[in-house]
């Protein structure tokens, strides 16, 4: 984030227009088809909600884009590169982060240390050895936390935090990696609905804030709706829905999420 | 397919299924070694009952003597310094055979295979040989001096650790690793901010029943002559001083529990 620090200008990418795109992208398991080829495009700081039954292809989608998982035909570019073409983890790492469910938090490391984890891939070993016992640029990590509002807990383990506490953490984390495009897994569904409500709130404005691109799957229909600009949805591997959120109708989302439709498609 | 057959099986019992027929060779093993006994002379030899009285009525009569206590103090001190220095030996073994025999150093299968698989096998080759056995060897080579007892202790107790920490640090669960690889994070880095930290409270408390176990090798290590206080055992079972016996024993319960003790009081600290 330009908030937090001044990056040298990457003459790779620009900050400014970081769009996403899938062309003709599918993915399969063996033999069973999790995503049937689709074509997607995303444009810059765009915010978009994934929904649709589990096992509908939310999740095989967030980790095609992070490359974590490779696609089976197509190609995903990330800001105009071909993300099956970027050599390194640190390359992808400055484009797309991810945060998920279970915020996946180092327990035994302080909640500073997580959050500084976020410039890993830009450290030296020694540097990262040496911030294991004093940290390095504490001031990013401790803005990064005071912005997410926990800087009060920066020294305590994370695993001793509260569910929303820890999410907060992770998002932390992702402020200091300062990728382009934000991808969340069902970021806010491990939390009581009050917290859920004001995570989501606090990833949303940050997103907005930074310009950045933001995706993810989302349990929750209201809450998708309420921060969402665009509802994309999703069952058995295959696009059902992709609309502005206020376009999408209660019966839409019924067939969606329709279990009969489910059983007579599995 | 293996989780079908074993179901099938538990519902119908087969006679001659590996596990029974593991468990019926055993039986006949213990069976056998009953009949081969030599019942008829008994157990231990004639003066034994005597022997075994004598040495339980000697806890009674502690041998407290300024004598004994000042060089079961001292030998106490030598034994502790032998495990201390053997372990802190090993772990300078343990910890980098221990991480590159885990094989999670690397993402490339071709090294992890090879490093890992050499590596885990000088682990097995350091500890499938006894620390006496170690002590003989380095008595033979180097003479009575206190670098044997520790080389000796400090080669097998190297491999135990390297094994179990490169289990332990395989054994960390994957997701919070694979966040820090998102971040750009080289294996490398994720061995230090996510492995070590998960795996390090399994690690420390191993390390320090380890320790406990250390003293108590040092302790026998020391029969071949190193001093220490199993050497005064065996000096005062030779004498059959068995009240002397019984002092220096106590000192090495004790030594145990301290370490316990000790081990207890940082695992506390560690998980709060």
């Amino acid at each position: 984030m330009a908030l937090l620090r001044t990056r040298e200008p990457e003459t790779l990418y620009s900050a400014a227009s970081c769009s996403v795109s899938l062309t003709a992208v599918s993915k399969q398991y063996g033999v069973k088809e999790a995503i049937f080829p689709l074509n997607l495009s995303i444009d810059a700081g765009e915010r978009v909600a994934f929904l649709g039954p589990s096992g509908g292809g939310k999740t095989t989608l967030l980790r095609l884009l992070s490359g974590q998982l490779e696609t089976s035909t197509g190609t995903v570019c990330l800001c105009d590169r071909d993300l099956s073409t970027m050599p390194t983890g640190r390359q992808v790492s400055q484009l797309v982060g991810m945060i998920h469910q279970q915020f996946d938090l180092i327990p035994n490391l302080s909640a500073l240390q997580n959050t500084l984890a976020g410039q890993l891939g830009e450290w030296s070993l020694i540097k990262s050895l040496v911030s294991l016992v004093w940290p390095m640029n504490r001031d990013i990590g401790l803005s990064a936390l005071t912005r997410v509002g926990v800087e009060g807990i920066a020294y305590q383990r994370a695993g001793s935090l509260s569910g929303g506490e820890q999410q907060r953490v992770a998002i932390a984390r992702l402020l200091v990696q300062d990728p382009q495009v934000i991808l969340a897994d069902e970021p806010v569904s491990s939390l009581d609905p009050a917290r859920a409500g004001e995570v989501l709130q606090l990833l949303v404005g940050i997103a907005e804030e930074a310009g950045k691109t933001l995706i993810a799957s989302m349990h929750s229909v209201e809450l998708a709706r309420e921060h969402f600009s665009r509802l994309i949805g999703l069952r058995n591997g295959a696009v059902i829905f992709d609309l502005p959120s206020h376009e999408v109708t209660e019966d839409m989302l019924h067939d969606l999420y329709n279990l009969q439709g489910l059983r007579s498609e599995t | 397919m293996t989780s079908t057959t074993s179901r099938d099986s538990a519902q119908k019992p087969r006679l001659l299924e590996s596990r029974r027929v593991l468990t019926l060779i055993l039986l006949a093993a213990f069976v056998g070694s009953l009949l081969n006994l030599d019942w008829t002379t008994g157990f231990i030899h004639s003066g034994g009952i005597d022997a075994m009285g004598e040495f339980a009525k000697a806890l009674f009569t502690l041998d407290l003597s300024a004598d004994t206590l000042t060089s079961a103090i001292s030998a106490s001190w030598t034994t502790v310094a032998y495990a201390v220095a053997g372990l802190t030996l090993a772990l300078l073994i343990g910890i980098p055979l221990g991480a590159i025999g885990s094989g999670v150093l690397t993402r490339s299968p071709w090294l992890r295979v090879t490093s890992g698989g050499g590596t885990r096998f000088s682990l097995a080759f350091f500890r499938s040989i006894h620390e006496l056995v170690w002590a003989w060897l380095f008595v033979a080579a180097i003479g009575l001096s206190p670098m044997a007892a520790v080389l000796a202790l400090a080669i097998p107790y190297g491999g135990i650790l390297g094994r179990i920490y490169a289990e332990l640090l395989q054994d960390v669960p994957d997701a919070p690793l694979r966040s820090l690889r998102s971040t750009g994070a080289s294996e490398w880095r994720v061995f230090w901010y996510g492995r070590l930290p998960m795996a390090l409270p399994d690690m420390l408390s191993y390390t320090f029943y380890r320790l406990e176990c250390g003293i108590r090798s040092a302790a026998i290590m020391s029969f071949v002559g190193l001093g220490g206080l199993g050497h005064e055992i065996r000096i005062s079972l030779d004498d059959l001083a068995y009240q002397q016996v019984w002092t220096y024993l106590l000192f090495l319960i004790g030594l145990v529990v301290i370490v316990d003790v000790w081990s207890t009081m940082v695992r506390r600290r560690l998980s709060e």
